[in-house]
């Protein structure tokens, strides 16, 4: 019993985290049994479902460094094998690449742990204190946060999720790039960052200009995608660097403002992606040009996507900017300490919003809004489908309104420590207000409607837009004129041909190499006889010397 | 609370906001030598909105369409209401502080862009789009402009901190700093507000309104009264944030609304002597000069100028 309640151990960040990962889980599976229906291995598919859940509730509750490196290398394989459920045409090299790249930062986080247990010989997680003085210490800090960036997308790990999101069937991509790996990339994150370590100003500044980095580059990149899912996935990037961001202030408002921020992305993107689900399952394509006007067929799930919307793109009273608003009190705060640079992060993370908003409204106007691509048969939604996602939104309202009961039942205990807030929000009060501003505009509204009603045909100056398909605005070009700015162009150019894409790069550079070495590979007999004895000599030498 | 909300919050913005709009109509109308509106035009307008028949496009998203403007008149509402509490009551705080009032002030943006693509209007969309652009311009200097208070007030988000600031050591604009990002604040407001330079959006000479082209009868009038009360609201956000609030009692009533009056006067000059810009210019504009201004007056405050 001793042995196992050093392996494993039940704090409340770990019961915070593994609540939702329960809850997750359940929301997929019955996502799951709507989206999945018909598909080829769904046995497999749930059993993978089940494990993924059970091996991330082994990293939360683990005390043990070696356990939790289990459990996490166990999240890699099952990442791989569930996006291999997905059916597009890159799948394979998709997967390969998620693979690819959470496997080889776990090869970070071994080192990470070889150096822990030298620098204080144990690996009880609750026991390791370092201080960020020696450079051992901050290679092995390094290496965690590495591993940790890999797993929840920030920034330069960050190329799997846009292609998981396109790739992977979508409640697999519901399931872990947004709302699991977040969850559990910020936990060790945290965890690393609060607990094992001390952290420094060095090492905060570093988190906060990783944070800002991550939200600037990846919802530029979201600004100009043209694919439903896709987009979404760059999102998935770019929340992360709130968290990071959030726990990188290193004071208690903005610590709890990244984790509050882990909670709520995990909820609206999660919402996001299934409500992506229904409308890919319904018009066939996810490409933003052949999409629009489906509002008229989905309802529900169309209210839920603008309340998940309104939600990422930080607007009161929803959940998103609730916790925002704690990122942005924390980063305020350092500036009250030595923080120089607050302006930089405070200017990333409030434009960053504000760029969240537009690849939104685009997203609305493309999918939902707009003119129709094409008529599109109103069918039923299965009820396991529309359900999580009304959920999910109900969720982000709630959170939104009562921020004050995740805070205080999840968050604040978790952290165990005095938060000062800097500013002043009071949900539930403008909440209230809001409410009767909109009784205000109903009572106005309704003076108005007795007037008599008649439905027209839209005004465009008298053409017949069915002649003109060209007319309409698919809402893909949107942004073209900040696509064409100068410097921006050159960015997107470069990020078209993967420069910033880590896996790509490592890519090229190894098969630079391996160019080569392949030389060596001649097919002549000799030669090879020539390098085996070589090697024998070199060997023979290091031996016997 | 409620006895703020509705008799400041909504009533007296709205009825400043009106008067305001009066007052750019009518000093419009005098520099391009017409008569001009008698004092009442707005409100004849608005009721004379409520009275007419409402259309509603075959292409419409209806309830998203109809409820759109509601949405965006609360807001105005709550983001007014929480400014009257912190300027009335300048020892407490309410509600909520800095950030927002930036955010609520988003809204209405937000819910004309979404009720523009509801419309399913083509040249509706294309509006919001502009809408969009727009928002995502002046939000860059905007907020770089409004911390300039926040830094001088030794980093407190709360407005009250903000108007005690200033009771105590002077208001903000008459520091360099303060000017320069008042003047700043003065061209984002311009663009809030969607008038010349910055009315793209709407351009009504070539895309017929934009997001309102489908709008009539009294979603119409829900969407004029909120632009009215933007009128206020936006400029009275700046007044507290520089140039030390609206106390409504003795001189400072008078000194208050001579603030104001000042502020229209600025937005109505400079909307009658410039042309229409396109979204890129004016995307430029924003990301450029005024970046780079506002920048200045952060340093400048941040070194305590």
């Amino acid at each position: 019993m001793s042995v196992l309640g050093s392996m494993f151990k039940l704090t409340t960040f770990s019961f915070f985290v593994g609540v939702f990962i329960i809850f997750f889980t359940l929301v997929v599976l019955l996502y799951s049994l709507g989206s999945m229906r018909g598909q080829k291995n769904l046995p497999q598919y749930y059993f993978y479902i089940i494990l993924t859940m059970l091996s991330a509730l082994g990293v939360v509750l683990a005390n043990d460094l070696l356990i939790l490196l289990v459990f996490w290398g166990f999240l890699g394989v099952l990442l791989y094998l569930l996006i291999s459920f997905g059916q597009k045409e890159r799948t394979s090299q998709t997967a390969k690449k998620a693979l690819m790249i959470v496997a080889g930062t776990d090869l970070l986080m071994i080192l990470g742990i070889g150096l822990v247990w030298r620098l204080v010989g144990t690996l009880e997680m609750d026991k390791v204190h370092i201080l960020l003085t020696s450079p051992t210490a901050l290679v092995a800090y390094l290496c965690f946060v590495m591993a940790a960036f890999a797993k929840a997308g920030a920034m330069p790990f960050h190329t799997w999720i846009p292609d998981t999101a396109v790739d992977a069937p979508v409640s697999v991509a519901a399931f872990l790039p947004a709302s699991l790996d977040k969850l559990l990339g910020i936990y060790f994150l945290a965890r690393v960052t609060l607990d094992i370590f001390h952290m420094n100003h060095f090492t905060n500044t570093f988190l906060m200009a990783m944070g800002s980095l991550t939200i600037i580059f990846a919802v530029m990149m979201a600004l100009v995608q043209h694919d439903l899912k896709k987009l979404l996935g760059y999102h998935a990037v770019s929340q992360v660097g709130y968290m990071v961001l959030g726990l990188g202030t290193g004071n208690p408002v903005g610590i709890a403002g990244g984790l509050f921020h882990m909670l709520n992305h995990a909820i609206y993107k999660s919402c996001l992606f299934l409500s992506a689900g229904v409308v890919e399952k319904k018009a066939g394509t996810t490409d933003l040009d052949k999409l629009g006007g489906l509002a008229q067929t989905m309802p529900v799930i169309f209210i839920s996507f603008l309340i998940a919307s309104l939600a990422i793109s930080g607007v009161p009273p929803l959940n998103g900017f609730a916790s925002k608003w704690m990122i942005y009190s924390g980063i305020i705060q350092t500036a009250k300490g030595s923080g120089h640079l607050w302006i930089l992060w405070l200017m990333s993370a409030m434009f960053g919003s504000a760029l969240t908003l537009a690849s939104f409204m685009k997203l609305v106007h493309a999918v939902f809004l707009g003119q129709p691509f094409k008529e599109i048969p109103r069918t039923q939604t299965p009820v396991s489908m529309w359900f999580p996602v009304l959920l999910l939104a109900s969720l982000c309202v709630v959170y939104g309104v009562f921020s004050k009961l995740p805070l205080k039942v999840f968050i604040l205990p978790s952290l165990g420590q005095h938060v000062v807030f800097g500013g002043v929000w009071n949900s539930y009060a403008a909440f209230l207000l809001l409410l009767s501003g909109l009784f205000i505009g109903l009572v106005i509204f309704l003076l108005g409607k007795k007037n008599s009603k008649r439905l027209t045909a839209p005004f465009v100056g008298g053409e017949d837009l069915s002649q003109y398909p060209e007319m309409r605005i698919s809402g893909t070009q949107f942004y073209r004129t900040i696509e064409d700015m100068v410097f921006l162009k050159k960015v997107y150019a470069l990020a078209e041909q993967k420069v910033f894409d880590i896996y790509d790069v490592i890519k090229r550079i190894a098969h630079q190499s391996f160019k080569v070495l392949s030389r060596l590979h001649n097919g002549i007999l000799p030669t090879y006889m020539a390098w085996c004895l070589l090697g024998m000599i070199v060997l023979f030498y290091v031996l016997i010397k | 609370m409620i006895y703020i909300f509705v008799c400041y919050g909504f009533l007296l913005s709205a009825m400043m906001g009106l008067i305001a709009s009066w007052v750019d109509r009518k000093l419009t109308a005098r520099i391009q030598y017409r008569v001009g509106p008698p004092f009442f035009q707005p409100w004849f307008d608005l009721i004379k909105l409520s009275g007419k028949e409402l259309l509603i496009p075959t292409t419409a998203l209806r309830q998203v369409f109809l409820t759109a403007p509601v949405f965006g008149l609360a807001s105005v509402i709550l983001a007014s209401t929480i400014l009257w509490l912190n300027d009335l009551h300048a020892s407490q705080s309410f509600v909520g502080d800095l950030i927002v009032v930036v955010y609520l002030l988003m809204i209405p943006s937000i819910c004309i862009m979404i009720g523009g693509f509801a419309s399913g209007n083509p040249l509706a969309g294309l509006g919001s789009s502009r809408e969009m652009k727009l928002i995502l311009s002046y939000e860059l200097p905007f907020i770089l402009a409004v911390l300039v208070p926040v830094i001088k007030s030794g980093y407190s988000l709360r407005l009250n901190d903000i108007l005690a600031f200033q009771m105590q050591h002077g208001v903000m604009i008459t520091s360099l700093s303060g000017f320069l990002a008042f003047l700043v604040c003065v061209l984002c407001i311009q663009a809030k507000l969607g008038l010349v330079p910055f009315d793209m959006p709407e351009a009504e000479t070539e895309i017929v309104g934009g997001p309102l082209i489908e709008y009539s009868g009294i979603c119409l009038a829900i969407f004029k009264l909120m632009k009215y009360m933007l009128l206020f609201v936006l400029p009275f956000f700046v007044i507290i944030l520089f140039w030390g609030g609206w106390r409504l009692t003795g001189v400072h009533l008078w000194l208050g609304l001579l603030k104001y009056i000042i502020f229209i006067l600025l937005v109505v000059v400079i909307r009658n002597t410039n042309p229409r810009v396109r979204v890129d210019q004016a995307m430029r504009f924003f990301w450029g000069t005024l970046t780079g201004l506002s920048s200045i007056a952060v340093l400048l405050a941040w070194i305590g100028k």
